[in-house]
């Protein structure tokens, strides 16, 4: 009976939330857990999801808003499933310099999907980075562990076809 | 920070100054009238340093030092106005002004304008220059004006954001948000309720709740603390967009609810247009739900609110004066045997309307049959509850407790106040336990959190009782015993009532074992009422069981004291009236109705007078109508559910020609020829009170002193036969419960429109199994049927409803009083 009336109000089922608890297991529930928990919790997960952010919520009791603001703040946290490739592409100086704000555009326009986002067919995510150390090679993408170097918009399509 | 022990020296502005260490040099340079500007600081939050608008020079300090975070120190020498810093405060208002409309800041024609239009606007409404609802409140505008800003020497950047309307009570345009963080300190700090947030950062940062929920969505409680301190027009009152400002305000307390707020009553010419927390230390501490915050203009200013007396000729409606009425209402009276009388009074009145009303009762027509509906809202359960609220503490005894157990509440919307109070306590390190059937709001601050079934209610709270008692045995490690073994090593342990335990059906059970477990841990109770002057009502004896003083009707204790000032003989009352019976049992000749609409139908009698601020329902064929006023109009008192006597104090006119519920009695009274009627005003009736009830004396009055809850009153509680129902013909059972945020008879959500979306009522929750069985879906209007009893509602699809059970929540005057639990349900067709 015990168990059946500590628990109500959460979306996931006995095993998801258990899978959460084994991942909380190492702190106490402090206000300061929190960035830590959530780090561990991209990890294990690749993102944040809602049940995530919810899970946290009820462990440290602080609201669901609080935390999305925290986590929102920093670029290191996700809040969309990672696709099967994902594509980063560089608006480092030099790629900048050489086109790399149309080429975001065009991969946006491509796949219909924004920075920060997966497509809904979950085959691409599309983030945008500072520099991904090739300046020689300007503008690059990186899908996957592959760079395409001295990339333009008229190749972009051919190279999205091979990701399947 | 707040050691204020020996006074600091400094100077500022070349002023020698004595401020208490600890004061940070805005709050010293406030307090001596010197003027700093600042957005960001307000006086209920803790300093944040975001709009550097309050940048001062300091003698031996790098740089420019913001006032509103640097603490003083002695010999510590600040400037405020010197030319450098002003000019770095205009170059960074300008940097702010440049992500905000200005038109109306630095407009040429502003100064013209200005007479004509609260806030400045270049143009009017149809030409579309109208960014800014913020009715001459904008701080913005002032330290614009302040700092003499009249050109922005930067591109200007309007964020193109979408004005968000869809939330009930206020509409939010970011694009006016000057990010000063007020409302998420609000909201984070002293709310404690988390719902505004900053996201993301640098210029793409914004104000909100998480995703891109909506504030219903994301919990907001719609307190609107947030939008009170807002300094520009981000956040707005919908209802008071285009009301401005106000030029008085009056402190009064609150009607909707048990908990008895102070509130300020905004006042513009003779019309409330806003309601805002008074800094009262003794109950509210500046806080409210949202039924003080944003339903007292529409419920006070609706314009269906009554405003002449009528009667009825035929079905024709006839206005007629005052007079004519009083003295329609006496010839009736004056036909009227004592025994065939009946006045149902609301105990949303004041001290001084129901002692009136009972006065006039008792004294005037000699009847006993007074009542209220709190009878057919607390229904079986009215002697258990008035058993807890004898064990009530002070709200404030949450600052002190230890561990603090909920059973069947909600905090989100009604008593939110009391929530606050919890979230408090839970951060100072307080245990909260929690008892609910459903998903509530306070399950998030929860150390405990039990969930069980509507039927498992009792049960669990027996096995507490058996834990909690002195040599219980407990080797147990499971989470009852782990709970009460918490409340037995509890300092100060508080037990919090809330609504969603009446409409169980062994809620008289369940209330009983709380008052047991009560004294079991030897601590105290919250009872939270849902109507603000229930105490109050049972101290002025609107009942046939209970006197003035709380007393029994057939105790000698106040007896010869109410016969002489009451000019009778004899007081030989039976006290029994059932209310509940719907005036068929026995027949009355003349209902009268204050503030009251408990029935369904007219019940039945020859006349019915009616007296509230709204009209009757046309159901009623009231015969009389008298317009009367709300506690926005009203002078007098209520008691709240710890006890405390609390002023309500008139802030406007009534409309028309109401007149307050006891001036009218007493005319009625004394059209009768009966003394003891002539009151000069609501004082002097305060005054005859005082014989019986504590704290109503010259002296005491006022002080919002705490009155014991000691009475001795014993309700009749009318028993219903068992119907022989088969389960095959009514195979569900329904739960049935009152709307409980009520006012004067109606629910506030026939008044006000931003509450429909925080209360779906009138909707018959049903399980998705049972709905695919019947063939329903939501929408769809279902016929529930019993014995004696049918009636038809929309249903609502929810899959947290068990199979087999139905629930719905009804106006009181749909309550179709105690019927059978045992109903079908089926489409209806017609």
């Amino acid at each position: 009976m015990n168990t059946e009336i500590t628990r109500a109000g959460s979306s996931l089922n006995q095993e998801e939330h258990q899978s959460f608890h084994d991942l909380f297991e190492a702190y106490n529930g402090h206000e300061g857990d929190l960035v830590p928990l959530l780090q561990k919790t991209q990890e294990k997960y690749g993102y944040l999801s809602q049940e995530a952010i919810n899970e946290i919520s009820r462990f440290l009791k602080i609201s669901e808003n609080q935390i999305f603001g925290v986590a929102t703040f920093y670029s290191q946290f996700r809040f969309n499933a990672p696709g099967r490739h994902s594509i980063k592409v560089c608006l480092g100086t030099a790629c900048h310099v050489r086109g790399g704000q149309v080429l975001g555009e065009a991969v946006g326009r491509e796949l219909d999907v924004l920075p920060g986002e997966t497509t809904d067919d979950k085959r691409f995510d599309f983030q945008r980075v500072a520099c991904l150390g090739c300046c020689a090679l300007a503008p690059v993408i990186q899908i996957d562990s592959d760079i395409h170097s001295r990339m333009s918009v008229i190749r972009l399509k051919g190279i999205l076809e091979k990701y399947e | 920070m707040n050691k204020q022990s020996e006074p600091v020296g400094i100077i500022i502005d070349n002023r020698q100054l004595q401020a208490a260490s600890g004061m940070t040099i805005l709050q010293a340079a406030e307090k001596n009238n010197i003027y700093i500007p600042t957005l960001c600081a307000h006086k209920d939050l803790t300093p944040f340093g975001g709009c550097r608008m309050c940048i001062v020079e300091v003698e031996g300090m790098r740089g420019f030092p913001t006032a509103c975070t640097t603490p003083i120190q002695e010999g510590m020498i600040v400037r405020t106005q010197t030319t450098q810093v002003n000019s770095v405060r205009a170059e960074i208002l300008q940097l702010i002004l440049s992500e905000h409309p200005v038109s109306c800041l630095i407009c040429d024609e502003a100064e013209e304008c200005k007479k004509y239009n609260v806030t400045t606007r270049k143009v009017g409404v149809t030409t579309g220059c109208r960014y800014c609802p913020n009715d001459s409140q904008c701080e913005l505008h002032d330290v614009a004006e302040k700092l003499g800003i009249k050109e922005i020497g930067y591109p200007i950047l309007y964020r193109n954001l979408r004005v968000e309307k869809e939330d009930p009570f206020f509409d939010r345009d970011y694009n006016l948000c000057i990010l000063c963080g007020r409302c998420v300190r609000m909201c984070q700090e002293i709310r404690t309720a988390g719902t505004l947030a900053f996201k993301k950062r640098g210029h793409q940062t914004i104000i909100g709740p998480a995703y891109d929920r909506t504030h219903l969505e994301a919990g907001c409680e719609f307190c609107g603390a947030c939008v009170s301190v807002c300094p520009t027009g981000a956040l707005s009152e919908k209802t008071r967009k285009w009301e401005g400002k106000a030029d008085r305000e009056e402190v009064t307390t609150c009607a909707f609810c048990g908990i008895g707020c102070q509130i300020r009553l905004q006042i513009r010419g003779d019309e409330i247009i806003g309601s805002l927390p008074a800094d009262d230390p003794l109950v509210n501490n500046g806080q409210l739900c949202v039924k003080g915050r944003f339903c007292v203009t529409e419920t006070v200013n609706d314009y269906r609110r009554l405003k002449r007396p009528y009667k009825t000729v035929g079905i024709t409606r006839v206005d007629i004066p005052f007079n004519e009425a009083i003295d329609i209402a006496a010839q009736k009276l004056a036909e009227c045997f004592p025994d065939d009388f009946g006045m149902i009074v609301s105990p949303n009145c004041t001290n001084e309307d129901l002692y009136i009303a009972q006065k006039f009762t008792r004294a005037a027509i000699g009847s006993n049959n007074i009542d209220t509906s709190t009878r057919i809202f607390y229904g079986q359960s009215i002697n258990s509850y008035l058993n807890l609220t004898k064990m009530s503490v002070p709200l404030s005894t949450l600052r002190k407790s230890s561990v603090i157990l909920c059973v069947g509440l909600d905090t989100r919307f009604a008593r939110s106040v009391a929530g606050v109070e919890l979230r408090i306590a839970t951060r100072r390190g307080a245990k909260l336990i929690t008892i609910n059937s459903h998903e509530h709001n306070l399950s998030l601050i929860a150390e405990k959190k039990l969930y069980p079934a509507p039927d498992n209610m009792l049960e669990i709270l027996n096995s507490i009782e058996n834990l909690t008692k002195l040599n219980s045995n407990n080797n147990d490690k499971g989470e009852l015993s782990i709970v009460a073994t918490m409340l037995k090593g509890a300092k100060f342990p508080v037990i919090l009532v809330g609504p969603d335990l009446l409409s169980l059906p062994d809620s008289p059970a369940i209330l009983d074992c709380i008052a047991r477990i009560t004294r079991n841990i030897e601590g105290g109770i919250l009872p939270l009422p849902s109507h603000n002057n229930f105490i109050g009502s049972i101290f002025m004896g609107a009942y046939p069981e209970a006197l003035p003083g709380g007393i029994r009707y057939d105790s000698d204790i106040n007896i010869q004291k109410i016969k002489e000032l009451w000019n009778r003989d004899s007081l030989d009352y039976d006290g029994h009236w059932n209310s509940l019976s719907n005036g068929a049992d026995p027949k009355k000749k003349v209902i009268y109705l204050i503030g009251e609409a408990p029935y369904a139908q007219r019940p039945s009698c020859d006349y019915m007078i009616y007296q509230n601020i709204y009209h009757p329902p046309s159901s009623y064929s009231a015969n009389l109508v008298f317009p009367t006023t709300a506690f926005t109009e009203n002078e007098g008192s209520f008691i709240n559910g710890e006890g405390r006597i609390q002023k309500v104090r008139k802030g406007v006119k009534p409309p028309g020609e109401a007149r307050p519920d006891w001036d009218i009695l007493c005319q009625i009274a004394r059209k009768l020829g009966k003394t003891g009627f002539d009151y000069s005003s609501v004082d002097d009736i305060r005054k005859e009170i005082a014989n019986f009830v504590d704290g109503f004396g010259d002296a005491e009055f006022g002080n919002r002193a705490l009155v014991p809850l000691i009475f001795d009153i014993d309700m009749n509680i009318p028993t219903t036969r068992p119907l022989n129902i088969s389960s095959a013909d009514f195979p569900f059972k329904l739960d049935l419960s009152i709307i409980e945020h009520s006012y004067r008879g109606y629910p506030l959500t026939n008044w006000v429109s931003g509450l429909k979306s925080l209360y779906i009522e009138g909707q018959l929750d049903i399980n998705h199994e049972d709905a695919k069985i019947i063939g329903i879906s939501t929408g769809d209007k279902v016929m529930v049927t019993s014995l004696n009893f049918e009636k038809t509602w929309p249903v609502k699809i929810n899959e947290r409803q068990p199979q087999g059970k139905v629930s719905v929540t009804v106006p009181m005057s749909e309550f179709p009083g105690f019927i059978p639990k045992q109903v079908n349900v089926r489409k209806n067709d017609v």
